[in-house]
């Protein structure tokens, strides 16, 4: 069960190198929360209510609902609908593999007897998929993909290595995280606004 | 309960401004924080709270109280400079109002940042202080302050993700899920060594843009120029030392463990890197923010550098950094100050300073020959010192390069001050701005380092002591 829900992230990620329209990237974050939801409850040795209520609140609500529904809404606020034209799809598609390949190699070596091989290597490759999201993309909405690519990567790491911070802890970080983001749409929706652009080529006012 | 109640009042008084009318009332509010600030120093010191923990996730240790002290003292000039600063600039009561604000709540967040004993607990705090950052950088409102936020923020939570992946790591030696730091100090002893490496590369690349050293350190540098010039103070002395106390307190859990030699290494590197980047952007940069920014690199550079070397080296990077809040906080004033003059920060376009406003260019040539460490700078002081340390190693290929890159570091700085001071100027003046009071008040600070550089109290030297006994 738990290895086909990781099967299936990982096919997420590697269509989210070649998905080229933004509504796209939103269903697929919003289903990686689903797959989240399922690995992290596949997981859960016993019942813990309180527990289970923060990885429904953490998984179910936050990353798969409330988040993609932030995206949606700057999606339709600035209109933005795909990757800019000129980027190469093939290209992308040929570094996320690289990336995969670089991932297993170094869980390999890295992962000792208290780490979930799989569990590891999967998100080192989310790590790995977000930060090529930010490199390759131009437009500043996919930079933010790439960061809640990032974020669910760190999720699946926790669980990789098997560390259970407490609850409050926990929570302050989820709350820090969605101000990020929520602060984050609010300025993308603000440049839309102010500077009419949404593209980081723009963003060379700044320099010495 | 202390910390509790600490917490509820300086966050109520922090928000008050948004539901009162006036400026007037919202500097109030702003005295009241100061005070509670001041008193919750006084209370920790007084009542022997030292060393308490509080809430399970804080402790009154000697680090978190001295760099409280500092940011209090930096907070106090903050509060009065911005209200100059802010009316000057003709602003709305609104933005006024938001924008102390949001400097009661950065300086909250910092403050929890000093006092949290608990790894994850300060990644939380940290990322809290980009939260309140933000909004104080946007705050002109123009489009480079726009730019400058995104970046800030995009950066710094890619950045601090990177840091709770090498915290999570970290977590890997914890027993019984305990993260405080005297626990994971214990425990580290027997971390799986690559993830111990892994994790202090992280740790540190993450938080390196809260303190402004390579690699992470231009969003800082960005944040400093977009945001008000008092507000950059802050950032550029308390924020930045929220930076260095997140990394020392992962530097001295690493003593106990295997790979602190090897850690160490990666401070003297990631150091000598950011020096160098000071000093290049130093010479290539055409605004005074951005040159006192890039002079923040070069300071945190030699400060990663003393606690790479360790011994004496460390106590003068403690000592360093504390000395560097206040300097580098007074010439942030007193080119708040200069805007006001010339409503430009462009190097190569104003001067004349020491003709328009004497106590002000005085304050600014004194600083600057303050930062260069010229005696009897204290920074005189924790460059010798670290200097003898690294002789004292034999790592001479370090001091070579740590000499040539000071020397351009100097060049650049000097030159650019003595245009400033006696060049004839291009940009319109506005006489009426000047402020003696102010440039004096600025100047206060600068005087203090001066004097901690001729003569160090017992009191300052055994804190000192306390927080570089990590072995």
């Amino acid at each position: 069960m738990v290895l086909s829900l990781i099967i299936l992230y990982v096919l997420t990620l590697i269509y989210l190198s070649i998905a080229e329209r933004f509504r796209n990237h939103t269903t697929i974050l919003a289903i990686q929360g689903l797959l989240l939801f399922g690995i992290a409850m596949a997981r859960l040795h016993a019942f813990h209510p309180v527990e289970m209520g923060f990885i429904i609140v953490e998984t179910l609500i936050f990353k798969a609902i409330v988040i993609p529904a932030i995206l949606m809404r700057v999606i339709q606020k600035t209109k933005i609908n795909r990757i800019h034209s000129s980027s190469s799809q093939f290209g992308a598609l040929v570094m996320s593999i690289v990336a995969l390949v670089a991932s297993c190699t170094i869980t390999y070596y890295m992962a000792d007897n208290r780490t979930d091989m799989i569990f590891f290597g999967v998100a080192l490759y989310a790590l790995l998929s977000g930060l090529i999201l930010i490199v390759m993309r131009k437009r500043i909405f996919a930079h933010l993909v790439g960061f809640l690519v990032i974020e669910n990567g760190v999720f699946l790491f926790s669980m990789a290595i098997g560390v259970e911070l407490p609850i409050l802890i926990n929570l302050a970080i989820m709350l820090d995280i969605l101000i990020s983001i929520l602060i984050l749409g609010m300025f993308l929706r603000r440049m839309d606004d102010d500077i009419h652009t949404d593209e980081t080529d723009a963003l060379t006012s700044i320099k010495d | 309960m202390e910390m509790l109640i600490y917490l509820v009042i300086s966050i109520l008084l922090a928000v008050l401004p948004l539901v009162v009318r006036t400026e007037r009332a919202t500097n109030i509010i702003a005295a009241l924080f100061f005070v509670v600030q001041a008193a919750g120093i006084g209370l920790i010191l007084g009542f022997g709270l030292m060393d308490g923990v509080m809430l399970s996730i804080f402790r009154a240790d000697t680090i978190a109280v001295v760099f409280h002290t500092l940011m209090t003292a930096v907070l106090g000039f903050v509060l009065v400079h911005s209200s100059s600063y802010l009316k000057a600039e003709r602003i709305s009561t609104r933005s006024y109002k938001a924008y102390y604000t949001l400097v009661m709540l950065l300086a909250v967040a910092i403050t929890c940042v000093y006092y949290s004993d608990n790894v994850a607990m300060t990644w939380v705090f940290l990322e809290a202080t980009t939260i309140c950052s933000a909004g104080i950088i946007y705050h002109r409102e123009f489009q480079q302050s726009l730019e400058a936020t995104w970046k800030y923020i995009f950066v710094c939570s890619t950045g601090i993700a990177m840091a709770y992946l090498g915290i999570l790591l970290l977590s890997t030696v914890a027993e019984h899920g305990s993260l405080d730091y005297a626990s994971m100090s214990m425990a580290i002893v027997n971390g799986n060594p690559l993830y111990l490496k892994v994790a202090f590369l992280l740790i540190v690349v993450g938080y390196s843009c809260k303190m402004e050293i390579f690699p992470l350190y231009t969003v800082g540098v960005d944040a400093n120029y977009a945001a008000p010039a008092p507000a950059s103070a802050f950032i550029s002395t308390a924020l930045v030392n929220a930076g260095f106390v997140s990394i020392y307190r992962i530097y001295a859990l690493y003593a106990s463990a295997e790979v602190f030699e090897w850690a160490r290494h990666v401070l003297i590197l990631i150091g000598i890197l950011s020096l160098a980047v000071g000093a290049m952007f130093l010479r290539r940069t055409n605004n005074y923010k951005r040159f006192l920014s890039y002079s923040t690199v070069e300071n945190m550079g030699i400060v990663a550098i003393g606690m790479g070397i360790g011994g004496v080296a460390l106590w003068a990077a403690v000592f360093h950094v504390i000395c560097h809040t206040l300097v580098k906080s007074s010439m942030f004033f007193q080119v708040g100050i200069m805007r006001h003059i010339y409503d430009s920060y462009s190097i190569n376009r104003i001067g004349n300073y020491m003709n328009i406003n004497r106590v002000g260019a005085v304050g600014f040539i004194l600083g600057t020959l303050v930062l260069l460490a010229f005696p009897p700078s204290p920074l005189f002081l924790s460059e010798v010192m670290i200097f003898s340390e690294i002789v004292a190693n034999g790592s001479w290929w370090l001091l070579a390069a740590m000499l040539i890159l000071m020397c351009v570091v100097i060049y650049a700085i000097w030159s650019r001050t003595l245009r400033l001071g006696y060049h004839s100027n291009q940009d319109e003046l506005h006489l009426s701005a000047v402020n003696r009071r102010l440039s004096y008040s600025a100047a206060v600070l600068l005087v203090v380092a001066i004097i901690l550089g001729m003569w160090q109290p017992d009191f300052l030297r055994e804190a000192i002591d306390t927080i570089v006994n990590i072995g």
